[in-house]
């Protein structure tokens, strides 16, 4: 172990040598002022022509731009039309998340208190979106889509609290254009063949 | 029993004659699908899902699970022939089974499931109408019944009849409308019902105290003792969000055989009751556990036999142990009365073990309410009957379940005078040649009987025909308690100060009580009027180990840590300890075991570590779909 450490030189010699990478001087006569003042009007006329191009630069927030239909932002819950959650409580959403975020505990319907079709609802459904990366697995693992991503984006706020989206939050009614993405999401099916389930061989 | 040599997928596997073909499949690792076969129940060839091929045989596919080994026997699970012929009994189980397993309890740890992945079709054929019933149809307060569900592998029906000998539950109807109800719709009244819970392979039979509480992969699980009662099955318990959502039975052949009465699988909600106590109170006031055990101890030091202490059934060895010390030194000549004790004395020496009910000829069970005192023992003694045709002798003043078994030679006593009638058996015919060991249950007959009588009265019996004895304790570690010296029967009336731990007292708190000290988990009546309350830990938090009714010493595994300010019980008496002027400094549970072991002969066990979580079986490999 000494002689491994005596070995070792005490500063390690720089990966990079002193003129590694410093473009070679030009070769020759250096060509004159002329053609120096030529050279600045030629990058000067690059920058004076952009004055005339059209603006790309998009005045968030007061301008937003087009996002893609498929955009996945904020979560929502889904209900039928005659206003029963779709949410069963399953929680395959929480059980496809690659980061934890979801928490379903779920509860039995009854004719007193009927919340969705069938047996099971969704007591609880939190969405912790500090943690989410939105990357729609819950959507895509829902069997009754009942969760979906909306287009929203802008999600800050002011504690961290706030962030756990709950069931209430998630049931607010969505944007028209989530409708919109669920068609589109619809057109662009899951790219694994029919019946393919990796079924380890 | 001869040993066969037969190979299975080329694997040469050697098992006792007799062995079915699935159970020799599985000491190799390979997974025969079954629905119908379980391992403690009879065969029945009913699911036809264990189908394979075999030579020498006929050249059509066979259940696996009805046919026992042969020798020079070469079983092909994986032939063409036995691959696409359990496939198709697969399609056939789904054809009126929903597609609900999203909302099915049984989703996740559902053998269906799971054999249709490896075993079945990738896609469905079925597009027609499915058979649908109302649903779910509560079997009983515990159980729900979903019949869409089943598949029909008679496995609860077979259960009830073989192993419960309840006629509760039946098939109704023929061929593919056949469905499980029970009998005249009535609920389900056994104690040993939840146990088809466990049975079904599919999301029939569902427990309704769990109901949608989790689902199987958001709980965590731990291998555990059931504290109920003195028989000591052994459970899983199943935690969620720190809570206690799930009991099932754990097989252990040595004790349960992998059943649980209901009380061990459903009465657990107390566990998770939002008013459960947390903090210390003197005198309804909060308080730390510095004050409370300071104002404890005040309150009970230098009592003498004025104070009176009442003891929880389900203490473990180390809190016994503990108390022994307390009751040695400053609580000295305290009277103590343990919760749900027998009067059943200390053994003498070792008695008969669980196991050995199996092999004995003549079963004799003397004075105990056997199927609510210690249900799986209750079990035993009908395997021992119906499955290796002992012969059975009950003497109890009141019917009992085991009457159902027409050949039970049943006794019935006048209260107290059981032990007449034992000296009276050792000249009946039963056991005048019994042709193998006799077993000789007793119990207290819940205190009508004279216990000393009653054990020299076994005893004389047990000698006479050599047999083996068994008392039947009740309370849970009342065997470690009774070693320890702290499973007292002392009458609590008169006294002046009461140490309350666990439920108060069956006969209520005595009157002449001045000062009361409750400890314990839910707030009760009478508490209001207690000078301290401390909050105590139940089974679900606790560390420790019990001594079951045979002697067997079992670990503890906390399912549910413990928040502050709740203390393990082995703490709060160290700290009790210290405020009564003992120096009770145990650092841990692992030095109160190794003492306690050195100590005391019978508790020798608490001396080795606790074993670690027990090794789970092979995973079964089966192959991909056709």
């Amino acid at each position: 172990m000494a002689d491994e450490k005596s070995s070792q030189p005490e500063h390690p010699t720089p990966l990079r040598g002193p003129r590694e990478g410093v473009p070679a001087k030009p070769e020759g006569k250096h060509p004159g002022v002329a053609a120096d003042v030529a050279a600045l009007a030629g990058g000067l006329k690059t920058t004076l022509s952009e004055f005339f191009r059209p603006v790309v630069t998009t005045m968030y927030p007061e301008d937003k731009t087009v996002r893609s239909e498929r955009y996945r932002g904020r979560h929502y819950l889904r209900r039928y039309d005659n206003g029963l959650e779709r949410c069963i409580g399953c929680e395959l959403c929480a059980a496809a998340c690659p980061v934890g975020c979801i928490l379903v505990i779920a509860a039995e319907n009854s004719d007193e208190n009927r919340v969705s079709p069938g047996e099971r609802y969704a007591k609880t459904y939190e969405i912790n979106m500090l943690r989410c990366i939105f990357c729609g697995y819950c959507e895509d693992a829902c069997p009754v889509q009942a969760i979906v991503l909306g287009p929203e984006y802008e999600l800050s706020d002011t504690s961290r609290e706030k962030f756990i989206y709950t069931k209430e939050k998630l049931l607010e009614p969505m944007p028209p254009d989530v409708e919109a993405r669920l068609r589109a999401s619809a057109a662009h099916p899951s790219p694994l063949p029919d019946g393919e389930r990796g079924t380890p061989k | 029993m001869p040993d066969i040599n037969l190979t299975i997928d080329g694997h040469k596997v050697t098992v006792p004659a007799g062995t079915l073909i699935v159970e020799a499949a599985k000491t190799v690792g390979i997974e025969i699908p079954v629905f119908c076969y379980h391992h403690k129940l009879d065969p029945v060839g009913a699911c036809r899902l264990c189908l394979v091929d075999f030579s020498p045989g006929p050249p059509r596919p066979q259940t696996a699970c009805t046919t026992p080994v042969a020798e020079g026997m070469v079983v092909r699970t994986q032939s063409a022939m036995a691959v696409q012929a359990r496939a198709d009994i697969l399609e056939f189980e789904l054809v009126n089974h929903p597609l609900d397993c999203p909302v099915c309890d049984k989703g996740g740890e559902c053998p269906l499931q799971d054999f249709t992945f490896r075993h079945g079709y990738p896609t469905s054929r079925i597009d027609g109408p499915r058979l649908h019933f109302k649903k779910p149809i509560p079997l009983s307060e515990n159980i729900a019944l979903d019949r869409e569900r089943c598949v029909l592998c008679y496995r609860c029906t077979r259960y009830y009849d073989e192993i419960a000998w309840e006629q509760e539950l039946t098939v109704a109807q023929r061929g593919v409308q056949s469905f499980i109800t029970s009998q005249f719709d009535q609920p389900l009244q056994s104690n040993f019902s939840g146990n088809i819970i466990d049975l079904c392979p599919v999301g029939a039979l569902t427990s309704r105290v769990w109901r949608f509480e989790s689902r199987p992969w958001d709980m965590t699980h731990t291998e555990s003792v059931c504290s109920k009662c003195a028989v000591g099955c052994n459970t899983t318990m199943w935690q969620r969000r720190g809570q206690l959502v799930r009991i099932t039975s754990r097989e252990n052949d040595d004790i349960d055989e992998g059943w649980i009465c209901d009380r061990g699988r459903f009465d657990y909600t107390d566990v998770n009751e939002p008013s459960r106590l947390r903090t210390p109170t003197i005198r309804g006031a909060k308080s730390t556990w510095a004050d409370a055990l300071a104002a404890t101890a005040g309150g009970i030091k230098g009592k003498g036999a004025k104070l009176g202490i009442s003891l929880p059934a389900d203490l473990t060895n180390e809190e016994a142990f503990l108390f022994r010390r307390l009751l040695d030194g400053p609580l000295k000549g305290a009277k103590v009365k343990m919760h749900g004790r027998t009067a059943i004395p200390a053994p003498a020496g070792p008695t008969m073990p669980i196991k050995e009910i199996d092999d004995a000829r003549v079963i004799v069970v003397v004075a105990s309410d056997i199927e609510n005192d210690v249900p799986i023992i209750d079990l035993r003694v009908k395997k021992a009957v119906s499955k290796r045709g002992a012969k059975l002798i009950v003497i109890y003043p009141e019917g009992v379940d085991l009457d159902r078994n027409p050949h039970t030679v049943h006794i019935r006593n006048a209260k107290g005078a059981a032990a007449e009638e034992v000296r009276k058996l050792s000249s009946h015919e039963l056991l005048q040649n019994p042709g193998g060991p006799v077993a000789i249950l007793f119990g207290d007959g819940h205190g009508s009987e004279d216990m000393n009588d009653l054990a020299s009265a076994c005893g004389a019996l047990a000698e006479q025909v050599g047999g083996k004895e068994m008392p039947l304790y009740r309370a849970t570690n009342e065997r470690g308690a009774l070693a320890l010296g702290v499973a007292g029967w002392d009458s609590l009336d008169g006294v002046e100060a009461l140490l309350s731990w666990g439920p108060p007292p069956t006969a209520g708190v005595p009157t002449s009580v001045r000062f009361l000290a409750a400890w314990d988990h839910l707030p009760r009546d009478g508490y209001d009027k207690a000078a301290v309350v401390l909050p105590a830990t139940t089974f679900a938090e606790r560390q420790g180990s019990y001594t079951n009714l045979e002697g067997t010493v079992q670990f503890l595994r906390p399912p549910v840590a413990i928040n502050p300010p709740l203390k393990e019980a082995w703490e709060v008496l160290n700290e009790l300890g210290a405020a009564l002027g003992l120096e009770l400094d145990y650092p841990g549970i692992f030095p109160i075991q190794r003492d306690a072991a050195a100590k005391t002969p019978a508790l020798a066990a608490l001396a080795q570590t606790p074993s670690p979580e027990p090794v789970t079986g092979p995973v079964l490999v089966g192959p991909a779909h056709p």
